[in-house]
């Protein structure tokens, strides 16, 4: 196995626990590839670790993986594939000869770069990059930064630049609407952090180190419209515009490698088929490092699954019937996972007007990361008035999610059907105001509102993951869903526990008419 | 790799307002080089690598490759499908030559490494 | 080769010049080399093309070809770190003398001088000032470009699969995109260009050798100096750019499966068997990191020299092949003698009577 991330650790924990022997090799100090700085709560299924934060699903791989036997080389890059599976890994200061009867390569994938002027200015980075830098050693990547991409990988990156402390300027992205989930996308605009949208990285000014951005306006065609260019003051850019496998290894161990638009968008690829082998008999891949998918880690794990279980069968380690019934269950996942609005069939061509269940699209959220209020009445599980404490859902989008579902004691949250509908609300139940949905959506995208309980007032309850948590009775602004302030707050109480995994619900008290409007607390002070 | 047929090319080459934008950070070439390269008679991405040393240094392409093969297949006109593309080698990250001299053959039979 | 002679060709005035290729321009021995432009230690037989390129081509080669080949001229130093090692550069250097090549042998301390870098255990060297070295992937890709300029028409990604006769003399040559037709057909295709001359009915004595390259990062500048040792652990220079570009072979690769002329894999032996060599001459360089590692054929001829001649039974057929891995530094020259071979029926300014297609067949 070659790569201790998601894909490498499941697909060898699948084999150990097929009775293979199996060696991982890692170039990285550490295991678990990208998840350890995933600090977000993982979105899916209960059984694909949805709710779960990616770090600790790296911890939960390595335990099994460590059960099952398996052996990892860590600071062990591997320099070469050769012919009949032999592979050449640097451990310490000695190039060590392995052979394996079957290879799995899951080495990840690196961020593609997009050259402007000034790209090559100390500051310009990647978003990932930045990610390590802040998740794993603890290092701001800068002070004010723009954000040029609104993937999933970016948005995630931009509420962890918040969270560390940093003064996001912007979010761009050159297509006319926000690329990744407009979950993630609200989390951030709440903050009152702009989404630019048609709009494109010009320039990097400075003298030895970013100082300014330049933007400019482009059209549906991707061409830029002449006069609309703005500077703005930043020291840092991150680019957040995908990824690309880091073919090297297939094409070195002769692993037919294209150029496909299979991901939705043309990207190097290694050819593999439904069982994630290679061209090369016994090479397989899978994670990162075989496409990118929308559901990075998630889709990792089961592929690494997929290919170990077809290994085992092939090997004669399980039968043709319980590796076929491994296999399924797993595509069917994949597949419930892969579908939705965010699909590959979707990416980058459909501009779909009506959700699945023909609730009209949310225009505002792809255009500006936000829910326009007067959108809300479309979305039942958003709109709807209750006696007492009641959640409020501003999920809209078909997304692969349901953990909310699974966490309502009192089963008030229903997603019917495939993983990707959209969450509704059964009125009929009643809700006790846990909490849990709130803190536990990956998505964050539940709120709890009580517009009856106070005379004039609403109790409204966000999730809240910065810090310092607000205390009881402090006093602060409720600002909208595009992060403008709207009147004053008061925090009534801000609930942590282990169940919440870190995730607080805070309630404040506001003015009832603001109560659907206000959807994130500032405290006094100028602090988040 | 499908049938090129190459000839001198026809029109003097033509300077762009930024053909002085690095494309290659590793080895430093500009997009004016590599359209120049291409003007001179250079289509696949291996020739324009070995002509500019675009992709040589040390991310071997796996940043620049993508980005280089855009204005190849946009000057001559191609798809970036039909350019080729860098051949992965070992080593797939930089090795010290001590490194790669200090062989282990079989790491069980031979545990102390000699 | 082949753009070298297309360029030669083109510039004495031939029109009508299609140079075909299976893959790519510069994907055969002229680009994947060390870059050595030597006569040092060379059969005695090619010589004359060595020191031909050297003293007339080479100096002006980068002007000619409006770009910077990278050629450097400043020695090879052929090492040695033993007794019978002494003995194989002293032979060498005798009969390179003889000759009137400029070559002596000197000890690990005057080698020193030159090369400073070098380890103690070299005892010995030969030293050749008037050698040197260039960039192959330059001088192989300007050679195109100019004959491109010059009006000849290249077609890449089309296999040869045969050359067949019409009225007596070589006219068809035929290929995976139809058959194509030319008075005077040079084949000059590497090893590949065997399995070629034998649909014509020559057979050729050349075996596919690989060779691996290995190449660092920037280094500051070392070595000025080709390099090589003789018992040919490795060789290679410093180039322009800064990086060490290293050749060797782990001595056994040609027993094991033969290439398929598409792919140019490395094997998992060559290179450290490489750095091993490059250590124990220089371990001053044991911390450069190497950044890639790359394999080319050898297209070795049964006597270690090439076939380059026109081909009596086949009038109108032509043969550049079986370099053997020294092909490199000649090629200017060899250029210039096919083009005459060609144009006027002989080479008249080098000597190659010695390398005769037919200097195989048994004798009496």
């Amino acid at each position: 196995m070659i790569g201790a991330g998601p894909a490498g650790l499941s697909a060898a924990v699948e084999a150990a626990e097929a009775g293979m022997r199996v060696a991982v090799f890692d170039e990285n100090a550490g295991p678990g590839g990208q998840l350890f700085k995933q600090i977000h709560k993982f979105f899916g299924s209960r059984d694909q670790n949805a709710m779960i934060r990616g770090f600790q699903i790296g911890r939960n791989l390595l335990a099994r993986a460590e059960a099952a036997g398996v052996e990892v080389f860590l600071n062990a890059p591997v320099m070469g594939i050769y012919k009949n599976h032999e592979v050449l890994v640097k451990i310490e200061d000695e190039s060590v000869h392995f052979k394996g009867d079957n290879i799995i390569i899951a080495a990840g994938a690196a961020e593609v770069m997009v050259p402007f002027c000034g790209w090559d200015l100390p500051g310009v980075m990647g978003a990932g990059a930045a990610q390590t830098l802040m998740n794993r050693h603890g290092v701001l990547p800068g002070r004010k930064v723009l954000l040029v991409g609104s993937g999933n990988v970016g948005l995630i990156v931009g509420l962890q630049l918040l969270q560390a402390g940093c003064e996001l300027v912007a979010v761009l992205d050159a297509a006319p609407r926000v690329g990744g989930y407009g979950v993630h996308a609200a989390k951030i605009a709440r903050t009152g952090v702009p989404f630019l949208t048609s709009t494109t990285i010009l320039e990097a000014k400075g003298d030895g180190k970013v100082e300014k951005a330049v933007i400019r306006k482009v059209d549906s065609r991707f061409q830029v419209i002449p006069g609309t260019e703005r500077e703005l003051d930043v020291d840092t850019i991150l680019m957040a515009v995908g990824l690309s496998p880091m073919t090297q290894l297939a094409s070195c161990a002769g692993c037919d490698v294209e150029y496909s638009d299979q991901t939705g968008r043309l990207s190097c690829i290694t050819v593999t088929d439904e069982f994630c082998e290679t061209t090369v008999a016994g090479i397989y891949c899978c994670g990162d490092f075989r496409m990118e998918t929308a559901e990075g880690a998630s889709s990792a794990i089961l592929q690494g699954q997929i290919a170990a279980s077809h290994i085992a069968e092939q090997a004669g380690y399980i039968t043709g019937e319980e590796c076929g019934a491994r296999i399924a269950k797993c595509q069917e996942t994949l597949r419930q996972m892969s579908g939705g609005m965010f699909s590959v069939k979707n990416k980058g061509r459909v501009d779909p007007t009506e959700t699945d269940e023909g609730y009209p699209i949310s225009r505002s959220l792809l255009e500006r990361g936000y829910i326009a209020e007067e959108e809300l009445q479309n979305y039942p599980a958003a709109s709807y008035e209750a006696e007492g404490v009641h959640p409020v859902i501003e999920c809209v989008q078909n997304i692969p999610c349901n953990p909310c579902r699974d966490m309502c004691a009192r089963k008030c949250i229903l997603v019917n059907g495939d993983i990707t509908n959209i969450p509704l609300v059964d009125q009929t139940k009643k809700c006790v105001g846990c909490g849990l949905c709130v803190a536990n959506c990956p998505g964050q995208s539940i709120f709890l509102i009580d517009k009856t309980s106070i005379p004039d007032y609403a109790a409204v309850s966000i999730p809240y993951e910065f810090l310092p948590l607000p205390e009881e009775g402090q006093k602060g602004t409720g600002l909208d869903r595009s992060g403008a302030p709207v009147c004053d707050a008061l925090v009534m109480s801000v609930k942590t526990s282990p169940a919440m995994d870190k995730t607080a619900v805070l309630t404040m008290k506001v003015p009832l008419k603001y109560a659907d409007s206000v959807r994130f607390f500032k405290a006094e002070g100028g602090a988040e | 790799m499908s049938k090129i047929i190459r000839t001198a090319a026809k029109e003097p080459f033509k300077p762009e307002p930024d053909d002085d934008l690095i494309i290659c950070r590793c080895e430093e070439v500009t997009k004016g080089e590599i359209r120049r390269a291409v003007h001179g008679g250079f289509r696949t991405t291996n020739e324009v690598k070995r002509w500019l040393r675009c992709g040589m240094g040390l991310c071997q392409g796996q940043t620049c490759q993508r980005n280089f093969q855009n204005i190849i297949a946009k000057e001559a006109g191609i798809s970036v499908k039909d350019l080729g593309m860098i051949s992965g080698r070992s080593p797939a990250r930089p090795v010290m030559i001590d490194v790669f001299a200090n062989e282990v053959i079989d790491a069980e039979k031979d545990p102390e490494g000699k | 080769m082949a753009c070298a002679t297309a360029y030669n060709l083109a510039k004495r005035g031939m029109k009508d010049i299609i140079v075909l290729e299976k893959k790519e321009i510069g994907n055969g021995g002229s680009n994947r080399n060390a870059g050595g432009v030597r006569q040092s230690a060379r059969d005695v037989r090619e010589l004359p093309l060595a020191m031909y390129a050297v003293s007339r081509i080479w100096p002006h080669l980068g002007e000619e070809l409006e770009t910077d080949v990278e050629y450097v001229q400043r020695g090879n130093l052929r090492l040695g770190k033993t007794e019978a090692h002494k003995k194989i550069l002293e032979a060498h250097t005798a009969k390179s003398t003889k000759v009137g090549l400029d070559v002596r042998m000197i000890d690990g301390e005057e080698a020193r001088e030159i090369c400073p870098y070098m380890s103690e255990e070299v005892t010995s060297a030969s030293w050749c000032p008037t050698d040197g070295h260039a960039n192959p992937l330059k001088t192989t890709l300007g050679y195109y470009r100019m004959a491109l300029r010059l009006g000849v028409t290249f077609i890449t990604g089309v296999t040869v699969t045969g050359i067949r006769k019409a009225h007596g003399k070589a006219r068809i040559v035929q290929t995976d995109d139809g058959d194509y037709e030319g008075e005077k057909i040079l084949l000059c295709a590497g090893w590949e260009s065997r399995k070629i001359a034998d649909t014509a009915g020559i057979e050729l004595p050349i075996i596919p050798e690989r060779n691996e390259v290995l190449v660092t990062e920037m280094e500051p500048e070392m070595f000025p100096v080709m390099l090589g040792t003789a018992d040919s652990d490795f060789y290679g220079h410093q180039s322009k750019h800064g990086s060490f570009v290293m050749g060797g072979n782990s001595g056994i690769q040609q027993y094991y499966s033969m290439p398929d002329g598409a792919h140019h894999p490395t094997g998992p032996l060559t290179a450290p068997k490489i750095s091993r060599g490059i250590i124990s001459y220089f371990p001053v360089l044991k911390n450069a990191k190497i950044v890639r590692s790359w394999a080319g054929y050898y297209d070795v001829c049964a006597d270690k020299v090439p076939v380059i001649d026109q081909i009596p039974e086949v009038p109108g057929l032509y043969i550049a092949a079986g370099f053997s891995g020294h092909g490199f530094g000649i090629s200017p020259a060899v250029a210039l003698a096919m083009s005459e071979l060609i144009l006027d029926g002989s080479s008249h300014t080098i000597d190659i009577s010695p390398l005769t297609y037919d200097r195989f067949r048994a004798k009496g």
